[in-house]
């Protein structure tokens, strides 16, 4: 039986050039390394990041009382090693494949400006710029300056001194909203793309929850940058005694060094 | 010996059909389609089909089935082959529920079934009002199954453009062109099916899909095969009137309770629904107390003309009626039949929950087709044609919901027929004719390529379509008939004087388009021509001049072929096969 | 209203290599026009708004009624049905351009056989056992039905793929329309015998776990299939799959 032409080679209409590729099906480890990527934002990142925003919450309490928290974090058993395998690794982590995930994807905000489009968009820059607020933060307060692991006294001042510059502060405050915000839209996403919130109105609801959460957080952080910069502790020693209790209400308002235990040979 | 090679054109129901039986069998198959298979016409279908497995207690069964057929068809239809089809139609539904069709439900998690047109029983499985789409789907599931398998290869963006034929004038492969690349090949089979659906381009504005030209067949027929009962073309009483198509409103809108009705006023100014009961006319229930909304299509289709024309009764004047469904409950409505009413409110921008449709009737099925025998093979030997292409189960007239069961069951038959048919051919002289037949393409295309004439192809396409639609519809006068067939002739003189306004040999599709349409005038002239010789009415052929069906005359399939001397159609007649059921008035106004 | 015209604005590209180029076209408009008919228009009448005659514009189109899912394109900005896209209802110059994230054949027509070849990967179907017959099907209760019946209206339009952020070349995602038949083939009673190979194969690379939740295929989608249920569903069962595969291994 002749055929004419080859028509084996070119059953379909001939190729136009390469689209987006298929499935591949069961191949690869990207499943994995997402989903981890997912998970590492709710835990650790996301407990660590609610413990922090507690902590900080302290400072509204005065240098003495933040101290004291600073103090009791660093008195964890194995905290270096906790600090390791439950901060910077998965911090790590999930700022670099999320840069990853973020650089892969291709926004569309301008033909489609819809809730969720843009609820996608913000979710990779608030991720960005927590990246470069973090990635400062870390390496500026926690490997720059007075080793505060070691003086915890010295950590209302340190973060003073950060703060009373306005550039730093506003970098303070944008990325607060940033990250509360990554994180709670996280949250609603993690509910989401996991399954746990399949339905519409679920998903509604739940994203009310997640408003709330991150409200609540991002406000809770903003009031303890401003226990840094506002009137009640200004210009705070650079170390004081970490408070006995934890739970030491600050005096009342007023500037008298007094209030602080200080500790002579720290003195500026 | 290895295993036949069988090549089927067309993706829809019927062609899919086929290549599941071929694939099954163990045969080696290639399907060939313009689009791609997902994307068919078949997908258009809504309503439903048909099957007795009187799930309702109403004492349905095949024969009655069969009984409603045939008289709905005006007993033009071979009786043999559509009581096979009507007993195969309950394991048939079980198929396609088994393979997944997402069909509405009885509490007790049965099929659901709904009353169409022509039948007093619930005989219509359906789903939703996407009943084609679903069904389509699920074949083409098990067609993408059997591919990945490697027992099918699928061609999607070819076009048939003829049978390979060897000296002997038997069927050796198909010609096809590349639509990306325009290059025509021939392609090598034992059998060949062709299930490429129906004509309704011929008549410019149809329900039909845009490939549904009818080129294949007339190709076919241009090489030698019968064309049968061709002036039997189905207008559907109610379509959505529309400047690029007319699209369908399914007859599954009063099988649900829908009514027909006008103002009984002639230039009635209200809104539909500041007209109270006693001055609407629903004429379709007073004139068919019996079946009511529910009468065949054509009974509705002249009714709703003769409303309009004759009382002038339509609505502001216009060829529209009202079709209500806003006396029944919006939940009901969504549950069964929500794809179509979301149709009418894309394109018309009215609610049909809150405010009647309006509607017409339009162009919809092609009853005739290729001649074939009780085999599904033409007369062409190793051409087999199932569905819509080919002519053989609705006779003068389809009933609602018997079209997708017709296509699928079709397929169903060619298939392993094919194959039979290819394990006993014997081989082919000399190259069986491939050489010659890709030649003869190759020297159409250049001829088309380089014509540098005037006429554009979609104009004489336009005019084809208002001289079809005008002459050769609901109401047909053998003068107006004998203009149609006139206009076409000229129309073909015309074609000859055609400038390709896109001469690119890359995805050329105004290209592939003026092939198909020297096709469609072929075959328009076969409708016409068929109609004109039939001096009676039956079903849906209406000839005011001749209303009384004429059994003793033409109870009889009209054949066409094609006398290549004279460039038109020639006729001869067939008797109808009447084995079970000796004919009887068609009248659903009384009792029958 | 005679002589009232629409203008057009069509992105043109003769060839898939061939550099693209916007062509204007005015058009005699006619009621209840929309994108489709406006391009037989110009069809039959192929001579652009500077009067200099052109070529048809190639587009795929079939049904004309929203369901075959041929005419997708972009229009004034948004993937959608061009045979749905109502002229009276678009701002003008009406732009229509060819779907952006598919390989162009040439004008308005694109390559959109990913989606088959995906469907393929996932294995979107029933594995009936054959064809002959062999008696009813399960049994599926109405709420069963209503569930799958909405996912099995998916017309692969490619428009939730189109729109979506994710799916592009970097990441190769399924996109939304091959997820929401995965959950409606291993809801099916006898189809979900097949379950656990096609969550398997979701969990490939360019699987649900590209999903970054946009939601814009729901939005586009022009036959509201409940995409972002699909995919919350299914990929939950995916993680639950790989979990299970990784404890019993």
């Amino acid at each position: 039986m002749a055929t004419s032409g080859s028509n084996d080679a070119s059953h379909s209409p001939s190729p136009v050039g390469r689209g987006v590729e298929p499935l591949r099906a069961g191949q690869g480890n990207s499943f994995l390394l997402r989903k981890l990527h997912s998970l590492s934002g709710i835990v650790p990142i996301g407990a660590f990041l609610i413990e922090h925003l507690l902590s900080n919450f302290e400072a509204l309490k005065g240098p003495a009382a933040y101290a004291a928290q600073v103090k009791f974090l660093n008195s964890l058993p194995l905290v270096r090693v906790l600090e390791v395998c439950l901060i910077f690794i998965p911090l790590a982590y999930h700022a670099l494949y999320g840069v990853y995930i973020a650089m892969r994807g291709k926004a569309n905000v301008i033909y489609y400006p819809w809730a969720g489009n843009w609820m996608y968009m913000m979710q990779r820059w608030t991720g960005y710029i927590a990246f470069v607020y973090i990635l400062q933060h870390v390496i500026r307060q926690r490997f720059m300056g007075v080793s505060l692991p070691e003086h915890p006294g010295a950590a209302f001042h340190k973060v003073q001194m950060e703060l009373a510059n306005p550039w730093m502060l506003a970098v303070y405050v944008i990325a607060m909203i940033a990250v509360c915000w990554h994180f709670s839209y996280g949250i609603w996403l993690f509910a989401a793309k996991w399954g746990i919130t399949p339905g519409v109105k679920a998903r509604k609801r739940f994203g009310y929850v997640c408003l709330a959460l991150g409200i609540v957080l991002a406000g809770m952080g903003l009031a303890s940058i401003y226990a840094f910069v506002g009137p009640d502790y200004k210009n705070a020693p650079a170390e004081v005694a970490p408070a006995q209790s934890r739970v030491v209400a600050p005096a009342s308002a007023g500037d008298d060094s007094n209030q602080y235990l200080t500790l002579p040979f720290l003195d500026a | 010996m290895a295993a036949p090679k069988i090549i089927v054109v067309g993706g829809g129901l019927a062609g899919l059909s086929a290549v599941i039986k071929i694939a099954e069998a163990g045969g080696n198959v290639d399907l060939f389609s313009i689009v791609p298979v997902k994307r068919s016409h078949s997908v258009c279908a809504q309503g439903g089909i048909n099957a007795a497995k009187d799930l309702k207690g109403e004492g349905d069964t095949t024969w009655k089935h069969f009984d409603d057929t045939i008289y709905g068809g005006d007993f033009l239809a071979n009786q043999t082959p559509v009581k096979a089809m009507c007993e195969a139609a309950p394991a048939i539904i079980d198929l396609l529920d088994r393979m997944g069709v997402p069909f509405n439900r009885t509490a007790e998690g049965l099929l659901d079934f709904r009353r169409f047109g022509g039948t007093l029983y619930q005989r219509t499985a359906f789903a939703g009002a996407t009943t084609g789409q679903q069904l389509l789907y699920a074949l083409d599931e098990q067609v993408r199954r059997h591919e990945a398998e490697g027992k099918v290869k699928k061609y999607e963006g070819w076009e048939f453009l003829s049978a390979v034929l060897d000296s002997n004038g038997v069927a050796r492969g198909i010609c096809a062109m590349n639509l990306r690349t325009m290059e025509v090949t021939t392609f090598a089979a034992d059998a060949i099916i062709v299930a490429t659906g129906g004509i309704g381009a011929i008549f410019g504005k149809s329900t039909n899909s845009v490939v549904c030209t009818g080129s294949a067949q007339s190709a076919l027929y241009q090489q030698g095969a019968y064309y049968a009962n061709g002036e039997f073309i189905q207008v559907h009483p109610t379509a959505i009137p529309g400047e690029d198509k007319l699209r369908l409103m399914s007859e599954s809108a009063r099988g649900e309770g829908g009514r027909v009705w006008v103002p009984r006023t002639v230039g009635d100014k209200r809104s539909a629904n500041a007209i109270p009961e006693p001055d609407r006319w629903y004429f379709l229930e007073e004139w068919y107390p019996k079946y009511g909304n529910l009468v065949p299509r054509d009974v509705a289709t002249r009714a709703i003309h003769k409303v309009v024309y004759e009382h002038g009764l339509g609505i502001d004047g216009q060829p529209m009626v009202y079709l209500d469904l806003t006396h029944i409950d919006k939940a009901t409505l969504n549950r069964k039949l929500e794809g179509i009413l979301e149709i009418y409110q894309k394109f018309v921008g009215d609610d049909p929950r809150e405010v009647p449709m309006k509607i017409f009737p339009g162009m919809h099925y092609t009853m005739g087709g290729l001649w074939v025998d009780f085999n599904q093979m033409t007369n062409i030997p190793g051409v087999f044609a199932a569905g819509e292409a080919e002519y053989q189960y609705h006779g003068a007239n389809r009933l609602g919901a018997n079209s997708l069961m017709s296509c699928i069951y079709g397929g169903f038959q060619a298939g392993p027929n094919a194959i039979a048919y290819a394990k006993a051919l014997k081989a082919a002289p000399g190259d069986g004719g491939h050489a010659s037949e890709l030649a003869r393409q190759q020297e159409m295309n250049r001829g088309l390529m380089t014509s540098s004439g005037t006429e554009n192809p979609f104009r004489i396409w336009r005019e084809l379509g208002e001289t079809m639609t005008k002459n050769v519809t609901v109401i047909r006068h053998n003068k107006n008939i004998q203009e149609a067939d006139e206009k076409i002739v000229e129309l073909m003189e015309r074609y000859r004087n055609i400038n390709l306004s896109d001469k690119s040999q890359w995805a050329n599709t105004s290209f592939a388009f003026t092939r198909q349409l020297y096709n469609m005038l072929q075959i328009s002239r076969v409708v016409a021509r068929g109609a004109k010789l039939r001096d009676e009415s039956r079903g849906a052929h209406y000839k005011p001049e001749f209303p009384e069906r004429n059994d003793e005359k033409f109870l009889k399939t009209t054949k066409a072929s094609y006398a290549a001397d004279a460039d038109e159609p020639r006729f001869e007649f067939e008797a109808v096969d009447t084995a079970h059921i000796p004919p009887r008035p068609r009248r659903y106004d009384a009792a029958s | 209203m005679a002589g009232k015209t629409i203008q057009f604005e069509v992105k043109r590209q003769s060839s898939p290599d061939a550099e693209a180029m916007w062509e204007k076209f005015e058009v005699t408009w006619k009621p209840g026009m929309n994108v489709i008919s406006a391009m037989m228009e110009i069809a039959a009448n192929p001579v652009n708004s500077s009067g200099q005659e052109t070529t048809p514009i190639a587009y795929d189109s079939n049904c004309l009624e929203e369901i075959c899912g041929s005419c997708a394109m972009v229009i004034n900005g948004k993937a959608r049905m061009a045979c749905s896209a109502l002229v009276d209802k678009l701002e003008q110059p009406i732009r229509v351009q060819p779907l952006t994230k598919f390989p162009v054949v040439r004008d308005l027509s694109v390559d959109r056989s990913v989606l088959f070849e995906n469907l393929k990967a996932v294995k979107a179907w029933v594995p009936v056992d054959g064809t002959y017959d062999l008696g009813s099907g399960p049994r599926v209760f109405p709420q069963q039905q209503e569930v799958a019946y909405p996912l099995s209206n998916c017309i692969s339009c490619c428009c939730c793929m189109e729109v979506c952020p994710q799916f592009n070349d970097a990441t190769g995602f399924v996109g939304a329309a091959t997820i929401a038949q995965v959950k409606l083939f291993n809801s099916h009673p006898s189809g979900k015998v097949l379950k656990e190979d096609r969550l398997r194969a979701l969990a490939g690379d360019g699987g649900v776990q590209e999903c970054g939740f946009a939601q814009n295929c729901i939005q586009a989608c022009p036959k509201q299939l409940p995409l972002t249920e699909a995919i919350s569903d299914v990929t939950r069962d995916v993680t639950l799959q790989v979990a299970k595969d990784f404890l019993r291994a």
